[in-house]
């Protein structure tokens, strides 16, 4: 998957978990960003992206993401 | 030893930072090992058998890491998870023989009538923090967010003095590089902003917080006997809890942070004006900052993920959003807020009244969430309930906390619930004759509700001065953070909030003689008020 595929799974998906329609996640944006993105849905479009991808992410992976950027890059060395 | 002794003040630390400059100067390596045997003979002051129980579990860790190291490099992950595993139950069994087994053991007595005893178990001072730090080490090296140490990284990451008792509870990656990069030698900023930090802290702790102490004390004591703790007395002892915990919390940690940065590291912040809090999820934000992060890092993270992803797997739906159904809410927000709450109440202390401690800011969090996902479109599509709620919201949050504080202060539940009715108003509303005097023609009217005239103790007045008089700093001074902003006191201090949510007063920090003398009266002051012993209200968790 190349990251253009990432951030529009991940976009749809973080819509779909907030009732949004106009999110556009890039490779950038952190959580603080997006409104009522809180912890919870956070957690929430964790497991959401795992389920999609087949993946799982470490504590240590889902407590260091410091931006989408860094999602899509452990998504992709666990994808291989 | 305490940070406000004058051991401490005029031995141990002037004495530890001129060897570890002078040391410096000519090798790093050695002012690095003065640091470390300097950390070790302020752990084994207070007992020196503390430093026989925790050397080993220092050794047992660092093995246990090294050995996770390796299986990582031979990409064996599951012989890896199960050390990792391994590791944390090791530190949780630690901490859990010297921190509960009494606990325990009673509380099988009251529970089935037995009559098991057991010998007092002394409890090795800082054991939580070190536990909670040793065990966040760990989780780092199997994230691979470690990647290389030694033993004395190890050692100086573990019992480095200025947090080794009560935090800040600092990750390994955020410290070590520190020292990595840090020349060891005397440098004028660090050693001008570190002993701002530390005698503003100082100030804190012995001035404020030791001077509110017993007046709250006496209270509490009345309420421990079996007295009827009257409205007026039950409200200035919760506040005046509320406040000298504060106060000696946060000035513990500005003393904490304020050390080590005057061997060059900056620890990350604890506090950021908690009572001004908008909400009680913001006040967690704010209050004990670093334990917040840890629980909700290790703890209320990977258990609410396992939660979200079995309720995933099985077609349901998630949280957030339009998707927040009542079973979704309980499942994955309810349960693990509570959990990790009531576990944050039991590491505080081995008492049913910590656990209600945390069972109780569970419920505030839950309700406060719950809060949020209902009326979060209504309050911004209608500017004047968000008005309100601007006012309504902090005020809720500060008494809740007060409350709160209620169980975190009582030895037992009698105690705490004496005072908590008293609050309600159940023991009656008295007033000092005085107080009723002054108030003329309403005293009628007050009285009429059944506000009576009562005689009051020695406490009364100078408690509430001190109580107004610490609301008003709590409330509208800026923090030490804030006043130092531009020098980068504490770790990532720029996602603090800065002033914009808060006090009136704005006052910045700079290497001048103005500040240099108010930092010397706040320092002879919080110095003529060292005497005796005054242990930090955190020194016993």
């Amino acid at each position: 998957m190349t990251d253009q595929q990432f951030l529009e799974l991940f976009s749809r998906t973080l819509n779909d978990l907030l009732g949004e329609e106009s999110i556009l996640l890039c490779m950038e944006t952190r959580r603080i960003d997006v409104p009522n993105w809180d912890s919870f849905s956070y957690i929430n479009f964790i497991a959401a992206i795992e389920m999609e991808l087949g993946i799982r992410f470490s504590v240590a992976d889902v407590e260091s993401f410091e931006n989408v950027g860094a999602i899509v890059r452990r998504a992709q060395s666990l994808k291989g | 030893m305490l940070f406000n002794s004058y051991e401490f003040l005029f031995l141990f630390l002037p004495v530890t930072a001129g060897v570890f400059f002078i040391l410096g100067r000519s090798s790093k390596v050695l002012a690095i090992r003065w640091l470390i045997l300097a950390s070790l003979f302020f752990y084994a002051w207070w007992r020196p058998l503390n430093v026989a129980l925790i050397a080993p579990s220092i050794l047992i860790n660092f093995g246990l890491a090294r050995l996770l190291q390796r299986l990582l490099k031979q990409e064996k992950g599951s012989a890896a998870k199960a050390v990792l595993i391994l590791g944390i139950v090791f530190n949780i069994a630690f901490l859990g023989y010297f921190k509960y087994a009494n606990f325990f053991v009673h509380t099988a007595d009251d529970i089935f009538d037995t009559q098991f005893v057991l010998e007092k178990i002394v409890l090795p001072l800082g054991i939580s923090f070190i536990t909670f730090q040793k065990i966040a080490f760990l989780v780092d090296v199997a994230g691979k967010r470690v990647v290389s140490f030694t033993l004395q990284d190890y050692c100086l990451f573990v019992l480095f003095f200025p947090q080794l008792i009560a935090g800040p509870i600092v990750h390994y990656r955020e410290v070590m590089p520190q020292f990595e990069r840090a020349p060891c030698v005397y440098d004028r900023d660090n050693v001008a902003v570190g002993s701002t930090l530390f005698f503003a802290g100082l100030f804190k702790k012995a001035v404020l917080a030791d001077g509110i102490a017993p007046l709250v004390t006496a209270i509490y004591a009345q309420a421990i006997a079996g007295d009827s703790i009257s409205f007026v007395y039950a409200w200035l002892a919760a506040i005046g809890f509320t406040l000298q915990i504060y106060f000696d919390f946060s000035g513990y940690s500005d003393m904490a942070i304020g050390i080590a940065r005057l061997f060059g590291v900056r620890l990350p912040p604890n506090f950021n004006s908690p009572l001004r809090a908008r909400n009680i999820i913001d006040f967690w934000l704010r209050w004990h900052m670093t334990l917040t992060r840890f629980l909700t890092a290790y703890l209320y993270n990977p258990f609410s993920l396992w939660l979200t992803r079995r309720r995933l797997a099985k077609g349901l739906k998630g949280i957030g959003g339009k998707n927040t159904t009542v079973g979704s809410f309980t499942t994955l927000l309810m349960m693990p807020t509570l959990l990790t709450m009531c576990i944050s109440g039991l590491w505080h202390g081995a008492g049913y009244t910590f656990i209600f401690w945390g069972f109780l800011n569970g419920m505030y969090l839950s309700i406060n969430h719950l809060w949020m996902l209902l009326m979060r479109n209504r309050l911004t599509s209608r500017p004047t309930l968000r008005r309100v709620m601007g006012f309504v919201s902090p005020v809720l949050t500060f008494l809740c906390v007060v409350t709160g504080m209620v169980f975190f202060r009582s030895p037992t539940m009698a105690a705490a619930w004496n005072i908590v009715h008293g609050m309600a108003g159940w023991h009656g509303i008295a007033l000092p004759p005085v107080v009723l005097e002054r108030l003329g023609s309403l005293a009628g009217s007050l009285q009429q509700w059944g506000v009576a005239a009562a005689p009051v103790n020695s406490e009364f007045f100078p408690l509430l001065q001190w109580v107004a008089g610490l609301l008003v700093l709590a409330f509208f001074a800026p923090n030490t953070q804030q006043i130092l902003a531009r020098y980068e006191p504490a770790l990532g201090v720029e996602t603090v909030t800065p002033y914009k949510s808060g006090p009136r007063l704005h006052l910045s920090w700079n290497a001048s003689v103005a500040w240099a003398i108010a930092v010397a009266a706040i320092a002879a002051v919080g110095v003529a008020h060292v005497g005796g012993v005054s242990e930090f209200l955190y020194w016993q968790f």
